[in-house]
């Protein structure tokens, strides 16, 4: 069998045995990408040649020793371009490596492939990249969700090990769910967001999308810890999560959140959902049923700050010191206007207007610090919440993955397919997508466990332990 | 509160955006759909709310030189550059 | 300073203050001027997609203690937050700046009478020892620096994310002359704390005005204009000045004042309309997400306080109560951290501090302008003038000694002696002198027993003239009295 189907674990294991040289997984994975990248289009960028040298030299004895992953296209890696899927970024090279990318450098890891995004990170299907769309490995006529959907289509579809991807309101989680994969987005503050392109820099968290709990595990104690470069990192000394969480759920309180159980939602999403529950029941656990009663104004909360953020996060893409520039411009206004106009898409535009609006004089209070507020009751929301049970279960997305094309032209339909993700990346707190179930059309569907701020280990924990107890992790694509 | 008159070339001109004609009117209905969605905000008191939460002390960095790109990596993605120096159009106050 | 007696101005301004640190305000490249362009960037300063600001403690200790020098509250805890406008000198197209939190409101410059204008220091206005308040003072990082050519403008991102402090004083002056006394204190203050060495001429120290006038009574403020380009701060009491005069003819004409911005031309002596203010910029401040609220109770308010100096107004007064340097002495000194360093080591081992200060002030600076790089131990200082004092040498002898000093730095005792300077003051040897002195000059001798006290001059000159130079003149004058009284 292909070394593209195993995990991180797996291969770990297989190269320090010596059975396996780390050519032999680059190799293995190139030929996947020979054979499926076409129709799934994960990639933004590739270098096999460049990853085979870096092979030879790999390091066994480092804990990533010779394992390749995929970096999420807003990832500075020295050298390497990184476009975040936008025309505004053509032809820049990375003059430094971000923190997540060095600390996996220097655990041994290798790098095979810059996956598509949406363009800055602003949707959820993958469809606002400049460089094409990515199709779900389980439906190409379907979206693979987004904006990480590059990531968790080349790792559900074989054509990665395992990537990175960065979740600002569910970028990592919704399409790790869309694509039957396992996607982590760390408590804020847990992983350095040094040379991640900002979108929202109150809300983005790097994290890892894998096929399994473990390597999500494996990858995050490689990530984590605190960066004097990234102000917002916590001083907490670096955690070692267990490389295999301790599987039992006895004894946990798992609350559920009346707020996302809604009468209409889909409902094969919600038997899923609902069966993984009584799972955890069945096994020790107890279920208690919790509000977080400001739910509904989160969508709200979220596209004004996030919006707000991305405004001046994007304003340095001006084509003065890097990326495109626009040509002969007559003065400098007409620099700055064409060059952006030209470079940013469509959704990328609307949100910059947005949040220029939602900041400017005269509307700031009633939207940016009103926004601010209700974000603080939300994490108030959350806080009462833990005091009754350990950790959240939800769905991941409210529906499987959609068809391609469908919500393009109405931006608040393509919004609202955030709704079970945006409020933990408000919160700050860390949450899990892995797979629960198909639907009858074969769409995967993803469960989503929230744990309480730094309240990694009990979710891993748990996550691993129903992972292990199914088998939808295991299954293959048909692409 | 009542849906704010959003001048979408207005605010796109403090961003530094030319719009078309199509884009401003496209973006015009669309974003007032998506304020008019914003508005419902209004609606939940946070009178004695908290703007921010309480501070962490963070981490400030020692004043510790440490080293620089060199002049030519600083410049390798500058799409125009004369005696190391960036350019642009010739800036007028 | 008004033209007329009817008008007033009401002045205001905005000082830019660069810190002096090692690294810049969010990044570790060296804050230093000069380098080859383009030669201390990294991807933080140069606004590089990704990057993140890391914030210098400090430039934030520096911060302050600048506020604790001028009395300002000190916030428990400050926030950065982002200026919203693009321009290419401005990497990120936003400045981090403080708008809502800063770290220092309040506080206010004690104007120094010594620090007025020259021609206006006998001036009530220069005696008044106003006090003007202080809006506030924040942290935020510079700009870069610009080049302009025939089509295009050239950019060099060092000065690019270099700490710089804002203090925004309120609109309590008056006067040009005012405004150079404060901007005189203000430095005197920032050298003290050694947070920058403030130099207008150097652009360490970069100053906006703004300037309204209104008839005298009147509450509400003119229309203020604001000006620019002001590169010394003579130049800023020049512009004033011109500024008021233009706005006073104006108003008297019954013509309205533009709302704008001036540019100060310092050879034309004028000032010109540079932009009129048809809309106020729309800067969006909102709180820099990529920073953490900056707490300075726990430690770093601590730290500022326990490098607090002693301030110019409290260092005057304790140089003049303590070592009886004039009033004028005691300011010039407190204008010059290093040059009153030198002066309090130079006086620390004599009781007579006053002479050393002249010695100093009025001779020393003349030769060697920089006390930090001279050759000239302070302490020599104090042992010439307890050598003066002690009667080893006279006053003319210790200009030839200063001179030498001057020359060839050793020790003044070492100097008399090679000079065969020393004052004779052994009895005995005057004793002679002054015998030989009566019997060579009975006139004198005879004019002085008559009464004319003056005569004893010629005696003095005689003995001087033969123990070439190096008699004790007090001395003598005792041992001759009592010889013409015997
Ligand atoms: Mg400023
Ligand atoms: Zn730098």
């Amino acid at each position: 069998m292909s070394l593209a189907h195993e995990t991180l674990a797996s291969l770990r294991r297989r190269l320090v045995a010596k059975e396996i040289h780390p050519r032999d997984i680059i190799k293995d994975l190139l030929a996947q990408i020979d054979a499926r990248e076409k129709t799934v289009h994960a990639f933004t960028h590739l270098d096999g040649q460049a990853a085979l040298a870096t092979a030879e030299k790999a390091d066994l004895s480092l804990p990533l020793g010779g394992l390749p992953i995929a970096l999420k296209d807003n990832l500075n890696a020295l050298g390497d371009p990184c476009t975040c899927s936008s025309k505004i970024l053509e032809g820049y090279r990375a003059p430094y490596d971000a923190t997540a990318v060095a600390r996996l450098r220097q655990a041994g890891a290798l790098f095979l492939g810059r996956t598509n995004m949406d363009e800055f990170a602003m949707g959820s299907s993958t469809e606002n990249s400049a460089l094409g769309v990515t199709r779900n490995p389980w439906d190409s006529t379907r979206i693979p969700g987004g904006s990480s959907g590059g990531s968790a289509a080349a790792v559900a579809g074989r054509l990665a090990i395992a990537a990175l991807g960065s979740d600002t309101g569910g970028s990592i989680r919704q399409p790790a769910a869309l694509c039957g994969c396992v996607g982590l987005k760390p408590t804020y503050g847990r992983i350095s967001r040094y040379g991640l392109v900002a979108f929202a820099s109150s809300l983005d968290q790097i994290g890892p999308l894998t096929r399994t709990v473990e390597d999500s595990a494996l990858l995050l104690s490689a990530l984590a810890g605190h960066d004097p470069r990234d102000n917002t990192t916590d001083l907490r000394k670096p955690e070692t999560f267990l490389a295999k969480p301790t599987g039992s759920v006895k004894g946990l309180r798992i609350g559920l959140p009346k707020e996302y159980f809604l009468p209409g939602m889909n409902a094969e999403t919600e038997a899923s959902i609902r069966s993984a529950a009584s799972w955890f029941e069945k096994n020790g656990a107890t279920l208690v049923e919790v509000s977080l009663p400001h739910t509904p104004a989160a969508i709200a909360v979220y596209y004004i700050l996030a919006t707000a953020e991305a405004s001046a996060n994007l304003a340095r893409f001006d084509g003065v010191r890097y990326g495109r520039r626009a040509v002969d411009p007559k003065d400098l206004l007409d620099l700055y206007q064409r060059t952006r106009s030209e470079g940013f898409g469509p959704e990328v535009k609307r949100r910059i207007i947005l949040g220029t609006f939602v900041l400017s004089q005269g509307y700031s209070d009633a939207f940016y610090r009103k926004a601010q507020k209700v974000r603080g009751l939300l994490r108030q929301d959350f806080e009462s919440a833990f005091t009754k049970c350990d950790l959240l279960l939800t769905p991941t997305s409210p529906e499987p993955a959609f068809p391609l094309g469908e919500r393009t032209q109405d931006p608040l339909k393509m919004y609202l397919a955030d709704v079970f993700t945006i409020s933990t990346n408000l919160a700050g707190n860390g949450a899990i997508s892995l797979p629960c179930g198909f639907t009858k059309s074969n769409l995967p569907i993803g469960l989503q466990l929230i744990g309480p701020r730094f309240g990694e280990e009990t979710m891993l924990g748990a996550a691993h332990a129903f992972e292990q107890a199914h088998d939808f992790w295991k299954r293959m694509p048909p692409v | 509160m009542s849906v704010p008159k959003l001048n979408v070339a207005d605010v796109a001109g403090l961003a530094r955006l030319s719009l078309t004609p199509d884009e401003t009117t496209k973006f015009s209905s669309q974003l007032s759909q998506i304020l008019a969605h914003m508005e419902t905000l209004g609606q939940i008191g946070t009178g004695d709310v908290p703007e921010v939460v309480p501070p962490a002390q963070p981490a400030l960095r020692k004043d510790i030189p440490t080293p620089s790109l060199t002049v030519e990596a600083a410049l390798s993605n500058a799409p125009a550059q004369s005696n190391d120096l960036i350019l642009v159009p010739k800036i007028v106050e | 300073m008004s033209s007329s007696g009817n008008w007033e101005a009401v002045i205001g301004l905005e000082v830019h203050v660069q810190l002096r640190t090692q690294t810049k305000m969010f990044c570790g490249c060296i804050n230093q001027y000069g380098g080859a362009p383009n030669s201390q960037v990294c991807p933080v300063c140069l606004g590089m997609p990704g990057s993140l600001p890391a914030p210098n403690e400090e430039a934030i200790r520096r911060t302050i203690l600048t506020g604790l020098m001028f009395g300002c509250r000190i916030a428990n805890v400050a926030r950065f937050d982002r200026k919203n406008y693009f321009y290419p000198d401005m990497p990120k197209n936003y400045q981090i700046s403080q708008f809502d939190d800063p770290l220092c409101a309040g506080g206010a410059v004690g104007l120094d009478p010594f620090l007025f204008p020259k021609d206006l220091q006998e001036t009530d206005e220069a005696k008044a020892k106003r006090s003007i308040r202080l809006t506030r003072i924040h942290l935020e990082e510079d700009v870069a620096k610009s080049f302009h050519y025939e089509e295009r403008s050239g950019i060099d991102f060092n000065r690019a994310g270099t700490p710089l402090m804002e203090i925004v004083s309120e609109a309590d002056l008056r006067t040009a002359g005012e405004a150079f006394a404060f901007l005189g204190s203000l430095r005197q203050v920032l050298l003290s704390g050694n947070v920058s060495d403030a130099d207008m001429e150097k652009g360490q120290m970069r100053c906006d005005v703004n300037v309204s006038v209104r008839p005298v009574g009147q509450k509400e403020f003119g229309t203020k204009v604001e000006l620019k380009n002001l590169n010394s701060i003579s130049g800023v009491r020049r512009a004033l000045v011109y500024e008021i005069a233009r706005q006073i003819a104006a108003v008297e004409k019954g013509e309205a004042i533009q709302h704008e911005t001036r540019r100060w031309d310092d050879e034309a002596g004028a000032t010109f309309t540079m932009r009129t203010k048809e809309k106020a910029h729309d800067y969006r401040y909102f709180p820099e997400p990529d920073l953490l609220p900056v707490r300075t109770d726990q430690g770093l308010r601590a730290a500022a306080e326990s490098g607090l100096p002693e301030l110019p107004a409290a260092l005057q007064d304790r140089l003049m109560r303590e070592n009886g340097v004039t009033a004028y002495q005691a300011s010039v000194l407190a204008a010059d951290r290093i040059l009153c360093t030198y002066y309090e080591k130079a006086a620390l081992g004599t009781q007579h501090k006053a002479v050393v200060a002249n010695w100093i002030l009025n001779d020393f600076l003349a030769t060697q302008p920089e006390p930090a790089s001279s050759p000239v131990r302070p302490e020599f200082f104090g042992e010439l003038a307890d050598l003066v004092a002690g009667g080893t040498i006279n006053s003319a002898q210790a200009k030839k000694v200063f001179a030498e000093l001057m020359a060839n730095p050793s020790s003044p005792k070492a100097l008399v002696e090679k000079l065969g300077l020393a004052q004779i003051s052994d009895a005995s040897a005057l004793g002679v002198y002054c015998d030989e002195a009566i019997a060579a000059n009975p006139r004198s001798v005879e004019d002085y027993r008559a009464g004319k006290g003056n005569a004893i001059n010629a005696l003095k000159g005689f003995v001087m003239k033969k123990s070439q130079g190096k008699a004790n003149p007090a001395q003598v004058d005792e041992i001759l009295k009592a010889k013409l009284s015997a």
